[in-house]
């Protein structure tokens, strides 16, 4: 189990939560972790804090994950690049006891729908298996997530319970 | 006038695992099976199509060198777990358009030497980064259908338990053993709330089937032809809003291009194989075929309408779940099983006076959309 060393919220609801890299639990190097594991689908900014990225239709304003080139809805190749609210609701989820060799298991797999009317696939964590129900509130947060080929550590998101406003 | 598509003959090889061959091997046994049961000169035979997923290049052009047809046009088909199935629809369109009278379709897999554990999605999808899979997805839909209709879970148990005890009457099948819904629940959990004995196996096999146009059946098919009425194929869409998991809009959508081709109403099915991939599955299949509304299907399965001699037989054969799944022979092999029904050759698990059959894949999964690739046929005796 890493050693969590650092767990700051950010103002846009977004938690970063970096793991020593010494193993020591020394100086904090959060550049060496704050490499997203997907680039593309998760920005993760120097700050440590970071959203999950995806397409906003300007002709009618439907949201899609990830990126698109164009809108299913209306066929408009106008899309924004945005970033996702990191707060949502639990629409299911399951605990996988079997995967393939890159994932320890058992972890949890939920469907997490976002405010823009989107539904994410992503890992539940931090809290007891037993507490976790449909429909529940979540928020995302960055955590480790694998290495890179090299096996530097990379940064990924799962879901949590959502700390009551 | 367009002409319809008639199944002559069909092959299949037995499910299961198969050590000593390969997907070249089963494919080449199941055709040659075919042309025997269609009773025709193999020349007939003008072009072929080869559904397989994880079996590499040209496997199609392999098998038919095997049995002395190479040089036929031929196409392989990749459409996940749908491959066998869209391979017959491709098949199909080359009758209907006119430029065929006798094609092959075949579905074959060795998917013991390729796989094992729990199917993901391709690694570059960015669920499958997060850890999805297979039985995952479907536990989870599993779960919601759970909260939003109050399915239990000894409810759910009884398709596992159902489907093994058609696949105990079928010689073909890869799972020859009944089981009890106690059996079920204490297999090894796989992705909460599914067992084991809630998961399709890893399964080697290939079928094959051979269509004839109008003219050529009237002269070859001796009265054994059974009609495909409809073969419908459709892609999962991107939802701009998410829709509820407990319905499958897929492959309601694939079924109304059916029906409405076929001129027969899901009122009018007398029987179905549909993609039992795991226990949910054939729960939200069903339901997305119109054969059952939504929400009821386990109430069904418990007063045994869903049984060989109940109101409307699911997966006589044993499904994917008892009878096996190779990803890309399962297609074919349901249209095996479906014919075989309607020739009334079913022997202890036939379904007497059947005349409508169909048979339902889908396959497959990307980020973003419902589902990859789904298919439906209607078989009319």
């Amino acid at each position: 189990m890493e050693t969590l060393v650092e767990s700051t919220e950010r103002p846009d609801g977004c938690t970063i939560i970096v793991a020593d890299p010494t193993g020591e639990g020394g100086t904090l190097s959060g550049s060496a972790v704050a490499v997203s594991f997907r680039p593309a689908e998760l920005e993760v900014r120097p700050d440590g804090s970071g959203n999950l990225l995806g397409s906003r239709c300007q002709s009618c304003g439907a949201h899609f994950f990830p990126i698109r080139e164009a809108c299913s809805g209306c066929l408009s190749r106008d899309l924004d690049d945005v970033r996702f609210s990191t707060n949502g609701t639990l629409y299911t989820y399951s605990v996988v006891r079997q995967s393939t060799p890159a994932f320890e298991v058992p972890y949890v797999l939920g469907y997490v729908d976002l405010p823009e009317g989107v539904r994410i696939m992503g890992q539940i964590t931090g809290c007891p298996i037993e507490d976790i129900s449909i429909g529940m509130a979540v928020e995302m947060v960055l955590e480790p997530f694998g290495t890179d080929d090299d096996g530097n550590p990379l940064t990924g998101f799962r879901f949590r319970p959502a700390e009551a406003s | 006038m367009m002409t319809g598509v008639h199944v002559v003959g069909v092959g299949m090889t037995r499910f299961g695992k198969h050590p000593d061959s390969d997907a070249t091997d089963l494919g080449s046994a199941a055709l040659l099976e075919a042309i025997d049961d269609a009773g025709i000169d193999a020349r007939l035979i003008e072009s072929a199509y080869v559904g397989h997923v994880f079996q590499g290049m040209v496997t199609g052009q392999r098998i038919l060198a095997q049995v002395g047809l190479a040089g036929l046009p031929l196409a392989n088909v990749e459409n996940a777990c749908s491959s066998g199935a869209t391979a017959i629809r491709e098949a199909s369109l080359a009758i209907r358009a006119g430029e065929n009278d006798v094609v092959v379709a075949i579905g074959t897999e060795h998917l013991t030497s390729k796989f094992s554990g729990a199917l993901t999605p391709d690694p570059s999808d960015p669920e499958a980064a997060v850890g999805a899979t297979m039985p995952g997805v479907y536990a989870m839909r599993a779960r919601r259908y759970m909260e939003e209709f109050g399915m239990t879970r000894e409810q759910l148990a009884l398709i596992p338990v159902k489907n093994k005890a058609n696949a105990a009457r079928n010689p073909l099948a890869h799972f020859r053993k009944e089981i009890t819904v106690q059996d079920v629940l204490d297999s090894r959990p796989i992705a909460d709330p599914l067992h084991l004995h809630d998961c399709s196996p890893v399964t080697d096999g290939a079928a094959a089937v051979i269509l004839m146009s109008d003219k050529a059946a009237k002269r070859f098919a001796n009265g054994r032809g059974v009609r495909l009425a409809a073969s419908t194929l459709r892609s999962g869409s991107v939802d701009v809003t998410p829709t509820s998991m407990t319905f499958e809009p897929l492959t309601w959508d694939t079924a109304k291009d059916a029906y409405e081709r076929a001129g027969i109403g899901p009122d009018e099915v007398d029987f179905a194989e549909v993609h039992d991939c795991f226990s949910i599955a054939e729960v939200l299949r069903v339901e997305g075929l119109g054969l059952f509304e939504q929400g009821t299907y386990p109430w069904a399965v418990e007063r045994g309408e869903a049984n060989i001699g109940g109101r409307l037989p699911i997966n006589p054969s044993g499904g994917l779940i008892g009878k096996g799944h190779p990803l890309g022979g399962t297609g074919v092999a349901q249209v095996v099983e479906v014919v075989r029904q309607l020739r009334g050759e079913s022997g202890d698990r036939q379904i007497e006076g059947a005349r409508v059959g169909v048979a339902h894949c889908r396959g497959g999964k990307a980020v973003g959309i419902e589902g990859a690739a789904c298919t439906v046929q209607i078989l009319v005796r």
